[in-house]
């Protein structure tokens, strides 16, 4: 299960958070435990470097992209390298909505893309689509190229 | 490079204060939201909406469910639209605003007309927010629909459905499970993440059968996986019926081996990490299986990727707790992650070296870790601690430098949590090895002149109480504890009062000066501290046995502290004081029959319920209140309630067997489950033929049993005094039984006798066992002497692991395990376990059980007894012979 993906900006400030499974009661706690992580490791990180921490039973896989900071956290069969799978759609797709790598504003001007390239990689805690052209196609509604059926 | 936290993207320094959510707030976008009833509809504008609305949302924002509701009202309205990107963003919004099944009916008219759409992205995007607004009774309706999108040529839309499937399955999973074939059929698509699905929802239909999933993976691991996603979750599922065949397989080939081996071979990373870790985990796996995983997880050690260097070094860790010579191969490549930049990867690193390292290896390890502790947070520093005690105990010879490396992190900054996890180590490393002692105490009295927790000062005055008065030259360490009372809080200032105390007790020639410091105390500010002077004053100057002060100062206080402050507070203030030996030393246990009669009524108003009242004395009072046993003597011990019935049956029968020194008294707890019937004159005819030294003397019957309403009868034996007698009973219930008129609640006036058989009954040597724990069980092990110590060792045969063993053995001998070491760690091939207890004639018994398991299963157990009884030591030795 794909427990949460969270992208928040430098100041530590969510922009965007996504939980599956996640008791809301534990989403502070979560947020806060993350945004320290970030504050411990990121200073300096080069963009899309990943960093990847563990946490009992639970993966976070990070990285900045551009002006944003984004967290990912899996258990199970979404462990680290699956993880790292799912950070790379990610990544890719909102370089692809953005045009490259985001500030904070252009995050911000591309949220609505971005909502809908997200709904399309993960549903409820399931990576669903690992092709950034496919999803670059789905968000508009459009088909998946003919060669991929 | 870019340059978080410290640089602004040049392009747009214009423009980064400006947010296009700046201001934005709920109520405006709900009047914003009106946009989506105009006639005319603006797709842009619409979309414009929505983002905000997602904003809201993902801001963790909520909306009153009157507000969700007209939002939700009027996106339906946006179907009218034929833009596809706002269409788009109208499934979006609907699944996040989750509707409530009574509004589900607006929309789902609209959605199942796209769900037969001919445009495959409508169908697509329908079945996903249908099923996930969807109730039981439109996924029938639309079922047919489903079926038929999991085999759509459309990849798309057949994930979809399988995803969708997957979140169904825990809502209607009698529903998703005739969908085997279609799903079976998709795991042969040509799609990679269409396989990747419907393997996962097949394994989850068929995950309750065993022989289903065996099947599935035979056939799977023969065939080609092309998703890596898809072959890393066989794997996984591999894994899992090799664990469950494990104990079935007679030729000793690991079924499935092959495959796993093979994977490793794979063109995935993840697939490769994902077999290595697969046959790390496999269980009594060989060195020679091991050692390809153990290889390309070696490769992945000096990966650039980081991700792959943390996967392969936290297997590694895992691997180097029970195979740590496997792992030695890597040490010089995990001895270049110490340096690595991600901090986690470097202190995985760092305790897998800790692991596996030999002796020689030692300083060279302490150095580098002395670098690197000061850049790592709190948490990774108590596990890098932690390691560092294993790993002393484990080459006591390196007690001095990995002492020194202690108290030297011991001054630096940093919380609670991780000064505790450094003192923690050092009291154990005292305990451990005899030559860190004086070393160790010393540092520990150096941390307390400047330490900022109380918790932690305390802790140490009170282990510097019971060992600074052992080492060669205690007066050293006065000067540290005297500084307390000086100049601490009232707390530590009282802890110092008792440990001064300690050391007047145990060392004749400090106790002059000890007796100058004490006084000082009793002008103490705070009265605890001035109370506790007077006590100790009074104690030592008191010309009572000196073993007597001993025991009051060093004793542990063998009563469960809950215990004591029930009794505290039942206490009335009286002419009698308080008596110490009335607090009952048994550790509670709820009986059966209280937890099984919730449903009762409260019997008035006014006042707060009862709290539950101690089992023991509780018993006590039953017992002596009935003339027949009431010249029986102390009550020892009762047990546990023991099922006599099985659970649903006509009547429910427990039994508490209540030990006295000369008798046994049973209280069989009756429950009559017949509403049509009521039970007079109960009895239990126990049939003692296999008890040869109990003789039965009393039974009490039980006039009445109504329905619902239990009720007790006991039957009492003699037996030799103090003689931990053993025996089986046979029992059976006999009763007259009256109709009762269920509507009327009456009972006719003639009954029938009739009987009903119960359960055997054990009396077991467990059973003259009181489970009595120990504060410290070192010190109480040495305070006992091996005077009446009694050691052996026993041959326990084959058994499934270690904690089963374990387990056996404290039940038989049913006594209170000490220090958390009931608890056996998964792996592992030998254990010791600590117990005590207080046996019958209450004589104190303390057992060091160690245990050590061979290749085959088969268990050896060395048992070494010590009480104040060498007859007592050697009946533990008889119970687990006859066991």
């Amino acid at each position: 299960m794909l427990l949460a993906i969270l992208i928040s900006n430098f100041a530590g400030n969510f922009l965007l958070e996504r939980f599956n499974g996640v008791p809301s009661e534990e989403r502070l706690h979560w947020k806060t435990f993350l945004v320290k992580l970030g504050a411990d490791n990121l200073k300096g990180a080069r963009n899309e470097e990943l960093f990847v921490s563990s946490q009992k039973s639970v993966y976070i896989v990070y990285t900045v992209l551009g002006g944003v900071c984004i967290y990912i956290v899996g258990k199970d069969e979404y462990d680290e390298l699956a993880l790292t799978e799912v950070m790379f759609v990610i990544t890719s797709s909102i370089k692809d909505a953005c045009g490259k790598s985001p500030s904070e504003r252009l995050f911000l001007d591309k949220y609505g893309k971005i909502c809908l390239c997200l709904d399309e990689i993960v549903w409820k805690g399931i990576l669903e689509n690992t092709e950034k052209d496919r999803i670059k196609r789905l968000i508009g509604l459009k088909p998946p190229n003919p060669t991929e059926i | 490079m870019a340059q978080p936290f410290l640089k602004k993207d040049d392009d747009h320094d214009d423009e980064v204060d400006y947010s296009p959510f700046l201001g934005i707030e709920k109520g405006a976008v709900l009047q914003e939201a009106r946009v989506f009833n105009d006639p005319q509809l603006d797709p842009r504008r619409c979309s414009q909406v929505i983002t905000k609305l997602l904003y809201l949302l993902n801001q963790g924002e909520t909306f009153t469910k009157v507000e969700a509701t007209e939002v939700f009202f009027a996106v339906t309205k946006l179907f009218q639209s034929r833009d596809l990107g706002l269409r788009r963003m109208v499934y979006v919004i609907i699944k996040e605003l989750s509707p409530s099944a009574d509004e589900v009916i607006i929309v789902t008219s609209s959605l199942m007309k796209d769900m037969t759409s001919k445009t495959d992205m409508y169908r697509a995007n329908a079945i996903r927010v249908l099923c996930q607004i969807t109730d039981g009774t439109l996924l029938t309706q639309i079922e047919r629909y489903l079926k038929q999108a999991i085999v759509d040529k459309n990849p798309v839309v057949a994930s979809a459905a399988l995803v969708s499937g997957i979140h169904l399955l825990q809502t209607n999973p009698e529903i998703v499970k005739r969908w085997s074939n279609e799903v079976q059929e998709a795991v042969q698509s040509r799609a990679a993440l269409v396989q990747f699905h419907a393997l996962a929802l097949l394994h989850q239909i068929r995950q309750n059968d065993r022989l289903a999933v065996n099947k599935l993976v035979s056939s799977l691991t023969r065939g080609s996986v092309r998703s890596p996603l898809a072959q890393c979750l066989l794997i996984r599922y591999t894994s899992q019926v090799i664990r469950e065949s494990a104990s079935n397989t007679q030729t000793g080939d690991r079924p499935f081996y092959d495959f796993l081996e093979g994977c490793l071979r794979h063109k995935a990373e993840m697939v490769i990490f994902e077999a290595a870790r697969a046959i790390t985990e496999l269980n009594g796996v060989t060195s020679r299986e091991l050692t390809p995983a153990i290889t390309v997880l070696q490769l992945f050690l000096s990966s650039t990727k980081p991700v792959l260097r943390f996967a392969a070094v936290r297997t590694l860790n895992k691997v180097a707790m029970t195979h740590p010579i496997a792992v030695t191969n890597c040490n010089i490549d995990m001895e270049s992650l110490i340096s690595d930049q991600n901090r986690s990867i470097a202190t995985l690193a760092i305790t897998t070296l800790l692991k596996t390292g030999n002796e020689s290896s030692v300083d060279r390890l302490m150095k580098q870790i002395t670098t690197f502790m000061s850049d790592i947070a709190d948490e990774f520093k108590i596990v890098v601690i932690e390691a560092i005690r294993s790993l002393c105990l484990k080459f006591p010879l390196k007690h001095r430098s990995l002492m020194n490396f202690l108290s030297n992190i011991l001054r630096e900054e940093g919380g609670f949590e991780y000064k505790k996890a450094i003192v923690d180590s050092i009291v154990i490393l005292i305990r451990d090895i005899p030559e860190a002692k004086e070393s160790g105490l010393l540092h520990l009295c150096e941390f307390i002149e400047d330490c900022e927790f109380t918790y932690l000062s305390t802790q140490i005055l009170h282990f510097l109480g019971i060992e600074g008065p052992k080492t060669s030259d205690p007066s050293k360490y006065i000067r540290y504890i005297y500084n307390r009372v000086h100049l601490e809080n009232a707390t530590v200032r009282a802890g110092a009062v008792s440990t001064l105390a300690k050391f007047g007790a145990m060392v004749d020639s400090l106790k002059p000066r000890i007796f100058i410091l004490l006084r000082r105390c009793l002008f103490d500010t705070d009265d605890e501290v001035r109370d506790r002077a007077t006590l100790y004053l009074n104690t030592l100057g008191a010309d009572g046995a000196v073993e007597d002060m001993k025991e009051f100062l060093f004793g542990s206080l063998d009563i469960p502290l809950v215990n004591l402050e029930r009794s505290l507070k039942n206490y009335e203030p009286s002419e009698e004081s308080f008596d110490i030996n009335s607090v009952p030393k048994e550790v509670k246990i709820q009986p059966l029959a209280e937890k099984k009669a919730p449903g009762k009524k409260p019997t008035g108003l006014g006042g707060p319920p009862p709290g539950p009242p101690s089992t023991i004395d509780a018993y006590e009072k039953l017992l002596s209140s009935i003339p027949e046993f009431a010249n029986f003597g102390k009550l020892f011990k009762s047990s546990a309630p023991v099922e006599l019935t099985e659970a649903e049956t006509e009547y429910a029968v427990n039994v508490v067997k209540h030990i006295f020194d000369g008798h046994v008294v049973f209280q069989y707890n009756c429950t009559n489950t017949i509403p049509e019937q009521l039970l007079e004159n109960v009895t239990v005819i126990v049939d003692a033929s296999e008890a040869e030294e109990f003789a039965e003397v009393a039974s009490k019957p039980l006039r009445s049993l109504p329905y619902d309403s239990p009720g007790q009868t006991f039957v009492a034996f003699e037996k030799p005094e103090g003689v931990p007698a053993v025996g089986k009973f046979s029992n059976m219930l006999r009763f007259i039984v009256k109709e009762v008129d269920p509507s009327t609640g009456e009972a006719e006036d003639d009954g029938v006798e009739d009987e009903y058989q119960l359960e055997e009954l054990e009396v077991v040597a467990a059973d003259y066992m009181l489970k009595v724990g120990v504060s410290n069980f070192r010190n109480a092990w040495e305070s006992m002497g091996p005077d009446c110590e009694r050691v052996d060792e026993y041959d326990l045969g084959p058994r499934e692991n270690l904690a089963e063993a374990v387990n056996a053995v404290i039940n038989l001998l049913g006594m209170q395990p000490c220090e958390g070491t009931e608890v056996v760690p998964s792996n592992s091939r030998s254990h010791t376990c600590l117990l005590s207890g207080v046996y019958i004639g209450n004589v104190k018994v303390l057992v060091r059980l160690q245990f050590g398991i061979d290749g085959p299963k088969d268990v050896a157990m060395k048992l070494a007894v010590r009480s104040e009884d060498e007859a007592v030591s050697d009946a533990i030795h008889e119970i687990v012979a006859s066991g």
